[in-house]
């Protein structure tokens, strides 16, 4: 599939009737979105990582439709859920999960259906060069440092050929000099490769850099909604 | 050494292992079911198969027994249609082998895909992998050390089994004797030096194979 | 004594000294049954026999019983098993063979009073089938043919019953057809259960096993003068607790209530 971008993606992320029962709260949210790059914020705990896990498809809530573009991935009434690996959605954890037992070119090429297409922006040599991770292919995982691990499992989720990037706080464990380092690499992607973004953080610098609207949760519900 | 004693040190490790390598398909779904996911009833899933481990070994083999002998339903089954017996064969020590040592294969082996992230599973599956290839490439390559101890640990259980083994195949010379068996067998019958010279290789036989075994799961634990 | 005593008194002089009291007479008494018991209520004779002789001496037993104060326990097995234990310390008073070998190893080991050792029986071995089954055994011979496919015999390699079985085949030039067909297994009623339940189709017995069975039918007899000499022996062990005991319960086995009951068995009585 060639992935045609367009000039300013923005994909419509329909999240209706989400109840999700937690730990000691529910998560209730129902929001239509569409903006390039929407921020989540909130507090540790208010839910964030469940509505990603939601949407990606790793977890069933108790009710949901959720929509991405025209297609429906989840629609509990109608008995609708598209397995997480047919969704084309994009996800990196607070963890990055990279494979230890991979080599870092091994990870890059796990989800790769691009390696073999002729569209050059998705292609594994642009990817590389647009993260700054060629020299580290070879590397096992583990030898990476904090800043290169989050470049790879970027690297990683785009050459899956997602239709909607999520990220769990990309930048929670990194230093301000290395953020200010990877903050670029993020807008790069929001510019050329035009994928709409999902992005959690309670850093409202880094939401300031790359959102145009902010979702802020709390207690598993969206509090406000907040043009940036 | 006689070579009647190396022929019996022989057939019990090939029929061991043999039934350990049978076991492992089955054992590692099963495992793989138990770790990963939940459903109604899974509990006497769970019961069921633990139960060869806790059963006294004689009773299992009863039941063994009555399916495999030739009155039984898969006994019977293949002496009509195929003029095979089962029970008092070799292939009735492998089945018996393969029933006893399962049990202790999936709890190993349960415990070892629990200990993969899950995070991992999860994320390989975003990229568009299958629940066989989140299988085959993320969680049994993680697992593995996990994975062989636990299978050197049913090999060393098929190794000792004695009950079942005697119920439903006997003890004869140079067909279905093991060596657990033989060492009762010749030890009633006043054999003592033959005997004795068995428990030698028993116990020199247990120890390489649990001692495998614990090198295996320890590596596991230092990987992570 | 005299601690258990103190204890007694001591728990019963505490706080709670009434209840204690109370709990003090039956734990004397408890304590006085335990440690007199044996002596004043009869012997108690471990007599190790072997299986072929269950029924039979189930039933001398429990007459025996009626008429003396001693209690008889057995214990049935393969002669050579009960051999074997016996050599390793099992607590036997009486032990009751199938075949001298077994008593001969005993008495080299210095294991069994000679002066009370006597050979008691005889008995035939027999070819037993299950009852539904249509092989067609008319002689020993039968055994080597084609249709036969496992026979089962208490083993051969040191159990009475397999051995006299072997003796037998050997004597008949049978034995090289038919030992690969064999399936050993623990002892004469071993053999038995293996062709009741019928997952061996054949088997050589004693003529008094096949008689006890309503499962399996005799295909074939082996005369007693074309058979291997059987005899039962019985002797007195030289570690028995209860020796007295012991001597008049196998003098009570030569007696002619028992030669009836083990006749009705179908049992050989020697002379």
């Amino acid at each position: 599939m060639v992935y045609a971008p367009e000039k300013s993606c923005e994909m419509k992320l329909l999240l209706q009737k989400i109840s999700l029962p937690l730990a000691e709260f529910s998560l209730n949210v129902d929001v239509e979105i569409q903006n390039q790059v929407t921020a989540v914020f909130g507090p540790s705990g208010a839910g964030k990582t469940s509505l990603l896990d939601l949407i990606a498809g790793l977890r069933q809530p108790k009710s949901a439709i959720i929509q991405l573009g025209e297609r429906v991935l989840t629609d509990t009434a109608g008995r609708v859920h598209v397995p997480t690996r047919h969704r084309q959605i994009g996800y990196v954890p607070q963890d990055l999960a990279l494979f230890p037992h991979l080599s870092v070119q091994q990870n890059l090429l796990y989800g790769a259906k691009g390696t073999r297409t002729r569209d050059t922006l998705f292609s594994y040599e642009h990817v590389t060069q647009v993260l700054e991770i060629r020299p580290l292919v070879d590397r096992r995982v583990t030898n990476l440092s904090g800043g290169e691990k989050q470049r790879v499992a970027l690297a990683r989720a785009l050459l899956a050929l997602p239709q909607l990037l999520l990220l769990d706080e990309p930048l929670a464990s990194l230093d301000t000099v290395l953020k200010s380092k990877i903050i670029p690499h993020l807008a790069r992607i929001r510019d050329e490769f035009h994928i709409p973004m999902l992005y959690v953080t309670h850093d409202w610098d880094e939401a300031q850099a790359l959102c145009s609207e902010a979702l802020i949760m709390e207690r598993g519900e969206i509090v406000r909604r907040q043009s940036i | 050494m006689t070579p009647a004693e190396w022929q019996l040190l022989w057939f019990t490790a090939w029929v061991s292992a043999v039934s350990t390598i049978l076991i492992l398909p089955l054992g590692l779904f099963t495992a793989w079911l138990l770790a990963r996911r939940e459903w109604p009833g899974k509990s006497i899933i769970e019961t069921l198969v633990s139960l060869p481990l806790v059963m006294p070994p004689v009773a299992t083999g009863l039941i063994l027994l009555k399916i495999l002998g030739e009155r039984g339903a898969v006994g019977g089954f293949f002496y009509r249609h195929f003029n095979t017996d089962i029970a008092f064969t070799w292939r009735g020590v492998l089945i018996a082998l393969a029933v006893m040592s399962f049990p202790l294969l999936v709890r190993s082996t349960r415990v070892a895909f629990e200990q993969v992230n899950p995070r991992l599973e999860q994320i390989a599956r975003t990229l568009g992998a299958s629940n066989a290839r989140v299988f085959w490439t993320i969680t049994l390559p993680l697992a593995s050390h996990g994975v062989i101890g636990g299978a050197l640990l049913a090999f060393a259980r098929a190794l000792g089994e004695f009950g079942a083994t005697i119920m439903v195949a006997g003890y004869i010379t140079g067909k279905t004797a093991t060596l657990s068996t033989e060492i009762y067998h010749s030890f009633n019958n006043g054999e003592d030096a033959h005997a004795y010279r068995l428990l030698g290789m028993s116990v020199a036989l247990a120890f390489i194979a649990v001692w495998s075994s614990e090198w295996f799961m320890r590596r596991r634990k230092a990987a992570k | 004594m005299h601690r258990a005593l103190y204890l007694t008194e001591y728990i019963a002089s505490g706080p709670i000294s009434r209840v204690k009291s109370l709990v003090r007479i039956p734990a004397l008494l408890l304590l006085c049954a335990v440690l007199f018991d044996a002596a004043a209520l009869g012997a108690e004779l471990n007599i190790f026999a072997a299986a072929s002789l269950t029924d039979a001496l189930k039933q001398i037993g429990a007459n025996y019983e009626k008429q003396s104060s001693d209690k008889v326990l057995f214990n049935f097995g393969a002669s050579s098993m009960l051999e074997r234990q016996i050599e390793e310390g099992a607590p036997a008073d009486v032990f009751f063979s199938a075949d001298e070998t077994k008593m001969d190893a005993l008495t080299a080991k210095n294991l069994v009073v000679k002066e009370t050792r006597k050979s008691l029986l005889s008995n035939t071995l027999v070819i037993v089938t299950s009852v539904e089954s249509n092989l067609k055994i008319t002689s020993p011979a039968d055994l080597a043919g084609k249709s036969v496919r496992r026979i089962a015999l208490a083993d051969p390699q040191a159990v009475p019953a397999g051995v006299y079985s072997k003796t037998f085949l050997e004597k008949e030039k049978l034995w090289s057809q038919i030992e690969p067909k064999v399936v050993p297994v623990d002892n004469v009623r071993a053999a038995l259960a293996a062709v009741e339940s019928g997952n061996i189709k054949v088997g050589m017995v004693f003529k008094t096993d096949a008689a006890i069975s309503q499962k399996v039918k005799i295909a074939c007899e082996v005369p007693a003068d074309a058979g291997p000499k059987i005899s039962y022996p019985v002797a007195v062990t030289k570690n028995a607790k209860q020796v007295e005991a012991a001597k008049k319960f196998v003098e009570y086995l030569g007696s002619d209530d028992a030669a009836q009951i083990f006749t009705k068995y179908g049992f050989i009585v020697l002379k």
